[in-house]
């Protein structure tokens, strides 16, 4: 896979990063301890194994490169739609993120799938009925889940709602 | 023998109050709809319900975490039957043969032949556990902190080895970078608090819960709604009785008896899952059957071993789970989190502290085996239903979930971002070609794996001879030092050649 050649140096700068982090972790020395259960000793091993396995990983991609022909290694590249995702991901940072803790959870989780709906399966150029009957079956599904749940984990789990 | 059996009896007497029974009745049926719908594991079904099930008595909630589990792992060939896109990725195998026989308008017969694989899988692990489990815990407590470690080296190593496929590295990878995980908040021994980056809500680590909730359910919904939609077999009609299909089970009864071992076997393999169960099942039984060239066009043999394989890994992987505290699947893992949430510690001394825990999971399994059966049979056509729901429609609720089940255990925010943390990150690394269930296990593993290396190099003064020649370190050693040797191409193409040779050798002297 091409990505590799790309995700192995920053995994081995993680690995070096975590590295770096154990090695100058306090070593506790003014309580005493053993020096061999010093606090930073296993996060600088796994530091060290990391940045072997990226270097392993950087090697053989390289090489899968040069002995793969050009169309069988794009093979990888599954079809799918960014601009789906992209959409998704956006709406679900902006209400994990942006809207649980800063307006009432019901309300939140109702604008999220009522908006999560529209935006997926509104489609402008089948005609105002289509748009309409999305935004009523939206609506619908966003304040009927939006209810449900916080009744569930208000009442049933006793949670106090962000 | 007797007192098995009396544990079993208190058990099954235990569980099985109408309440119980509707608790199985209701999560099972949960947990087939979750593992029917693409998208939906197993691994989030148990992780989001672990949230719901908070305040339920012990007993009842570890009994919908299991029917959840088992409903799941089943319910998947749902989907994998009709739409050729396995519901978890532990029926791909079912689709190898589950679609084309769907494709002949033989649908409603492939559920019903996956139904009897998967209810006697279980059945099979579940007797396997039973037998295994007290031993294996008898032999876990002559376990010192010398063979925790490597326990725990070889935990991350043989998930990474085969979940990693084609490229074993990227499973070590996954494995390293749980462990890293795992090393964020306070340490065990000392109480020192590393690598918390300033944020005092590290301090306590990373909460598993947040962490799977993310990597299995946001990252999940984030690759369906990027992958294309799937078209779906249209419903089958075709005549023909409703029941169950025992003669072929009859006629496959060996094929039936070694997936269930070996899917239980591969259970106890510490993070490897029910992926690999089917696989290994499936590949077992072609090699050793008589009908070859049917497999993938629809052979009846396939689908019951990669069904009768997936399904015997649940009960195989919660032997090590509680046994060892080692989950032997991402959902056991999960689960082991919500055995401590409960009260119940896993691990070498469940044997002592509770020995009737082990008999009570093995009661849980058989009802949760019994539920997929009768609700396998009888609601077929609900579940076609269910796999009609649109993405579009279904997927802000499962978020929507995502967010509010980590909340509800802690009630910090901050688990909130967790999730999302991880969910990202969950999806790179599956876009990446990076297997999950090493860096699931890798959390699970890190605390042991942490404390009992720095434990015991306090115990010997710093000597690292005893990790390497106690008795049972010098087998993990050789096993983990077999298994990284396994996965590097040079070696394994010069050991085949050598191998090869010494057989046309031994041939030609005869």
């Amino acid at each position: 896979m091409r990505a590799d050649l790309y995700t192995a140096p920053f995994l081995f700068l993680l690995g070096a990063a975590f590295t770096y982090g154990g090695w100058t972790m306090d070593r506790l020395e003014i309580r005493q301890i053993h020096p061999a259960s010093i606090p930073g000793l296993v996060p600088m091993l796994l530091g060290v194994a990391l940045a072997i396995a990226a270097i392993v990983l950087f090697v053989q991609a390289r090489n899968r490169q040069t002995a793969e022909t050009a169309p069988e290694g794009t093979k990888d590249t599954t079809p799918g739609s960014l601009r789906d995702l992209a959409k998704a991901a956006a709406l679900c940072c902006i209400y994990a993120l942006g809207l649980v803790g800063n307006i009432p959870f019901g309300i939140a989780t109702a604008l999220f799938i009522t908006c999560f709906v529209i935006a997926f399966e509104a489609d402008p150029p089948k005609g105002r009925a289509h748009l309409i009957k999305v935004a009523v079956i939206a609506i619908a599904l966003g304040i009927l889940v939006a209810a449900a749940m916080s009744i569930l984990f208000r009442y049933a789990f006793l949670v106090r709602l962000p | 023998m007797i007192e098995t059996l009396a544990h079993l009896g208190n058990a099954f007497a235990a569980l099985t109050t109408w309440q119980m029974l509707f608790h199985a009745a209701w999560a099972t049926l949960l947990g087939i709809a979750v593992g029917s719908l693409p998208g939906l594991t197993a691994t989030m079904g148990v992780a989001l319900l672990t949230t719901l099930t908070y305040s339920l008595p012990t007993n009842a909630a570890i009994l919908v975490l299991i029917c959840m589990y088992v409903g799941a792992i089943y319910g998947g060939s749902r989907s994998a039957i009709l739409l050729n896109i396995p519901g978890t990725p532990a029926s791909a195998a079912t689709t190898l043969d589950g679609f084309p026989l769907a494709k002949q308008g033989r649908a409603a017969y492939a559920m019903r032949v996956a139904t009897t694989g998967s209810t006697l899988g279980t059945m099979v692990g579940i007797v396997l556990l039973i037998a295994l489990a007290p031993a294996l815990s008898e032999l876990a407590l002559k376990f010192g902190s010398f063979e925790y470690f490597w326990l725990a080296v070889f935990g991350v190593i043989i998930s990474g080895q085969l979940t990693g496929g084609n490229t074993p590295i990227k499973g070590y990878i996954a494995g390293i970078l749980g462990l890293m995980v795992a090393m964020i908040g306070s340490e065990g021994i000392h109480a020192h608090v590393r690598f918390n980056l300033g944020f005092s809500d590290l301090n306590g680590g990373i909460g598993l819960i947040p962490a799977m909730v993310g990597a299995f359910g946001f990252a999940e919904v984030l690759m369906v709604m990027w992958q294309p939609k799937a078209d779906m077999v249209k419903s089958s009609r075709e005549k023909g009785s409703g029941l169950p299909r025992f003669r072929e089970a009859w006629k496959y009864r060996f094929t039936v008896l070694r997936s269930g071992v070996i899917g239980t076997f591969v259970g106890l393999i510490p993070g490897v899952g029910e992926d690999i169960g089917a696989w290994a099942s499936y590949a077992a039984a072609k090699k050793a059957s008589k009908e070859k060239d049917t497999y993938g066009k629809g052979s009846i043999e396939g689908l019951t071993a990669a069904e009768t394989g997936n399904s015997a890994v649940v009960p195989g992987a919660l032997i090590p789970a509680l046994t060892l505290a080692v989950p032997g699947s991402a959902p056991a893992a999960v689960l082991i989190a919500a055995l401590f949430i409960h009260g119940i510690r896993p691990g070498p001394m469940i044997m002592i502290e509770q020995p009737d825990f082990i008999y009570s999971v093995a009661v849980m399994l058989f009802l949760a085996t019994v539920a997929i059966f009768v609700f396998g049979i009888s609601l077929a056509p609900v579940f076609e239903v269910v796999l009609r729901i649109p993405r579009e429609r279904l997927m802000p609720v499962v978020f929507a979930l995502c967010v509010i089940g980590p909340f509800a255990l802690t009630q910090r925010l901050f688990d909130v971002w967790v999730m999302v943390v991880f969910g990202i990150l969950g999806f790179f690394m599956r876009r990446f070609g990076y297997p999950m269930a090493p860096l699931v296990l890798g959390i699970i593993l890190g605390d042991l794996l942490d404390k009992n290396l720095r434990r015991g190099l306090t115990l010997s003064d710093g000597d690292i001879s005893p990790f390497f020649t106690r008795p049972l370190c010098m087998i993990f050693v050789a096993l983990i030092a077999f298994t990284i040797l396994a996965g590097i191409p040079f070696v394994r193409k010069n050991t085949s050649g050598i191998a090869r040779s010494l057989m046309r050798t031994g041939k030609d002297a005869r």
